[in-house]
């Protein structure tokens, strides 16, 4: 009988995560100096984790795997459900690597809008009222906060390529 | 001293500067209480970057006040529309939205409010009597205890945050193994950097901080497109006018409520990891338990009301009373509020109070102000903050996502940040949608350093193992980890397995054995007497399952879990 249920693979996974993170302690430099080596408090903080990681493997492994994980709503079955249910935070993820992605060339303020305003318009929807909605509240919104930033605070905000000095 | 340290922290809050921050910050926080899915904790980190470049007593303060705001923004949404806005007022609505649809609104309110700042002030009263008390006894401990305190607070967090401790405690070494990476502190070695500079360079914990909490908690707020493009909420009365003098009159006919909840929920607070998420659930219990018509409660009575306001509002000064006395975060928001202190390279520890009085004490002084302002704003500003409630999420979602940019861009000025950001934003996300609570990631990640540090000090001191064993106030952290481990299980089998009966006994016993070896070596009375108490409280609550011939259902408890 299967046993594996979706906290089982994670917790293979996290078993996975801890080897790894074990054999890369072992590039961690031993001086000559100091009491405790560099590497001890992190091999003990992986030993601890491998050992929690295997205990839920074993918690997952003996609850009914097909019963919906603890606390948990059920998830699609399909590659596409899966898009479906998840689209918004890829959504958000993937506009926001774009936005650090463009930083250096719209600058902190620019980007700054057109992020806040293509996300909105992606979650909010497209039409042109929405679009007028979303563009107003992208330039104050984030307008306002880069002023605060770069007036009130001081903080030397990122400068782009495209518009030298903005 | 004491009148003169006073005095300048007088000075340095009451500027119209600070005075002002505070004010926004209080509104700031009745805002973020008021809106469903948006967490205190989510506000004061968010707050964080725009006290970089205040003084620290001013950043401190208008933090303090944006804590203040948010423990009572949450009642107004929880009484008007009955969807609690912050997980601290999911009692308050048992009694509050039941009252409101009576068609006493105005009332419910009325006593929230009151409430709210009466458990405040008493808490504000215990931080500032008890703080340095506790930091007296705090300046006892040695790396051993530190350490071992550190674990406590872990465990505990892992244990009451969330469904499963094996999940809370595996969150909270992946905390504590994130803070490893980069050089060490100690000697100066690359650990886990791979090669890469930005990992040579370790995470900055605030941009840790704002992707695992902000970030991902804002995600998981418009991951259902038809949710996020709805108001937060759209039913309820919005014409309520408070109701003042019936609920003054209300809350003084029920002041033995009000104390015992504020104490509750002070010492919730004190103890790391319960936060206002229990101390309203326990202080409703308890009113419930004690009332002469329990049957009542749920009904839309105002002791239902009074006693989970009352002990949430004074949780904070029990978080704060442990991290300033201390250096040991109690809660998420008091974690930020450390490394707010960081920032300023102020280190909390016991010798905090001491050293830096002016600051202490303004923290205390912002702390009570903060209240009053709280009072005087949700009085005259209850319309905007229930219209803010109608906001669509996706606007909310958007806008502190492109603010979440420029705050962490701030902390450094380095493009990395913006990447740490967005990795642990992730990271956050999927933990919590797989059922990992946040709360022990975020606490390893502010005391992984304190941790190591100790260790390498006890190492230092001497290479055996044995005194985290045989120091009574490390053993003592050992032994109330291990019954906080066992806690949840505990809570599961309650009124089911019989040994549940014996755990509260047996825990009583195991912490007195250190306390009466506290007053062997140090020759304290106060702590022998105290064991002798305890010892005593064990035998009672033994006796008493032994009267009631072992009945396991007379024993059951409240749930205090996090839903």
């Amino acid at each position: 009988m299967n046993r594996m249920n979706r906290d089982a693979w994670l917790a293979v996974a996290l078993l996975l995560f801890t080897g790894f993170m074990l054999w890369a302690s072992f590039d961690i430099r031993e001086p000559d100096y100091g009491v405790l080596a560099p590497s001890v408090w992190p091999r003990i903080i992986l030993v601890i984790f491998g050992f929690l990681s295997a205990l839920y493997l074993m918690q997952s492994l003996r609850a009914d795997p097909e019963s919906a994980p603890e606390g948990e709503e059920e998830l699609p079955a399909s590659l596409m459900g899966y898009l479906v249910y998840w689209r918004n935070p890829i959504i958000c993820f993937g506009l926001f690597a774009a936005y650090l992605a463009l930083l250096p060339v719209l600058g902190m303020l620019l980007d700054g809008m057109a992020f806040v305003f293509v996300l909105l318009c992606a979650l909010g929807g497209w039409s042109l009222r929405d679009m007028a909605i979303h563009a107003a509240v992208a330039v104050i919104s984030v307008g306002g906060m880069w002023s605060v930033f770069t007036y009130g605070l001081r903080v030397l905000m990122p400068t782009g390529m495209l518009i030298p000095g903005l | 001293m004491i009148i003169e340290n006073i005095i300048l922290a007088f000075g340095e809050v009451l500027t119209i500067k600070t005075v002002l921050l505070m004010t926004l910050g209080v509104a700031g926080g009745l805002v973020a209480g008021a809106i469903p899915g948006f967490t205190i904790a989510m506000a004061v980190v968010l707050t964080l970057p725009f006290t970089f470049s205040m003084p620290p007593s001013q950043g401190l303060a208008t933090m303090v006040s944006v804590l203040v705001g948010g423990l009572s923004g949450g009642l107004m949404a929880g009484i008007l529309t009955g969807i609690p806005g912050t997980p601290s007022s999911v009692a308050t609505t048992f009694d509050g939205f039941p009252m409101a649809r009576k068609g006493k609104p105005g009332l419910a309110l009325g006593l929230g409010v009151w409430s709210s700042f009466s458990g405040g002030m008493i808490s504000a009263i215990l931080l500032v009597t008890l703080a340095p008390q506790l930091a007296r006894v705090g300046l006892e401990f040695q790396p051993w205890d530190y350490f071992m305190l550190v674990m406590f607070a872990l465990t505990i967090t892992a244990s009451l945050s969330g469904k499963n401790l094996v999940k809370g405690l595996i969150a909270g070494a992946l905390g504590l193994l994130v803070r490893t990476v980069g050089e060490d502190e100690a000697v100066g070695m690359a650990r886990f950097d791979f090669g890469s500079e930005m990992l040579l360079q370790g995470f900055d914990f605030i941009a840790v901080l704002i992707g695992l909490f902000a970030f991902s908690q804002l995600l998981n707020d418009v991951r259902d497109p038809a949710q996020a493009r709805k108001s937060l909420s759209e039913k309820g009365a919005i014409q309520a006018r408070i109701e003042h003098r019936a609920a003054i009159k209300e809350i003084a006919k029920r002041w033995t409520i009000v104390l015992r909840s504020a104490f509750i929920g002070t010492f919730t607070g004190i103890l790391p990891g319960a936060g206002g998420s229990v101390a309203n659930i326990l202080a409703y219990d308890q009113a419930k338990k004690a009332s002469k018509h329990p049957e009542k409660f749920g009904t839309g009575i105002p002791d239902g009301v009074i006693a989970p306001e009352t002990s949430n509002n004074a949780v904070e000064g029990g978080a704060l009373i442990t991290m300033m006395a201390l250096g040991i975060p109690g809660d998420v928001t008091t974690a930020v509020m450390l490394g707010a202190l960081l920032i300023h390279d102020v280190v909390p520890s016991p010798t905090f109070i001491a050293e830096e009085p002016v600051l202490a004490y303004s923290i205390f002084i912002a702390f009570f102000i903060a209240n009053f302002i709280m009072l005087f704003l949700q009085s005259g500003m209850l319309r905007v903050f229930i219209l803010v409630t109608r906001i669509r999420m996706y606007f909310l979602a958007a806008i502190i996502l492109g603010f979440c940019g420029m705050g962490v861009f701030a902390l450094n000025n380095v493009d990395s940040d913006l990447w740490t950001l967005l990795w642990f934003g992730i990271l956050g996300f999927l933990m919590r949608h797989f059922g990992f609570p946040l709360a022990p990631m975020i606490l390893g990640v502010v005391l992984g350093n304190i941790a190591e540090l100790n260790l390498a000090r006890a190492v230092a001191i001497d290479d055996s193992f044995m005194p985290f064993f045989t120091r009574p106030w490390s053993l003592f952290f050992l032994i109330v980890a291990v019954f906080s481990a066992a806690f949840p299980w505990f809570q599961n089998a309650r009124g089911k397995k019989m040994w549940t009966l014996f755990y509260l006994p047996v825990a009583c016993f195991a912490v007195a054995l250190p306390l009466a070896m506290m007053a062997l070596q140090h020759g304290s009375v106060p702590r022998g007497v105290i064991a002798i108490i305890v010892v005593i409280s064990g035998a009672y609550i033994l006796w008493q399952r032994w009267q009631s011939g072992w009945n396991l259902q007379a024993h059951a408890g409240p749930d205090l879990k996090e839903g």
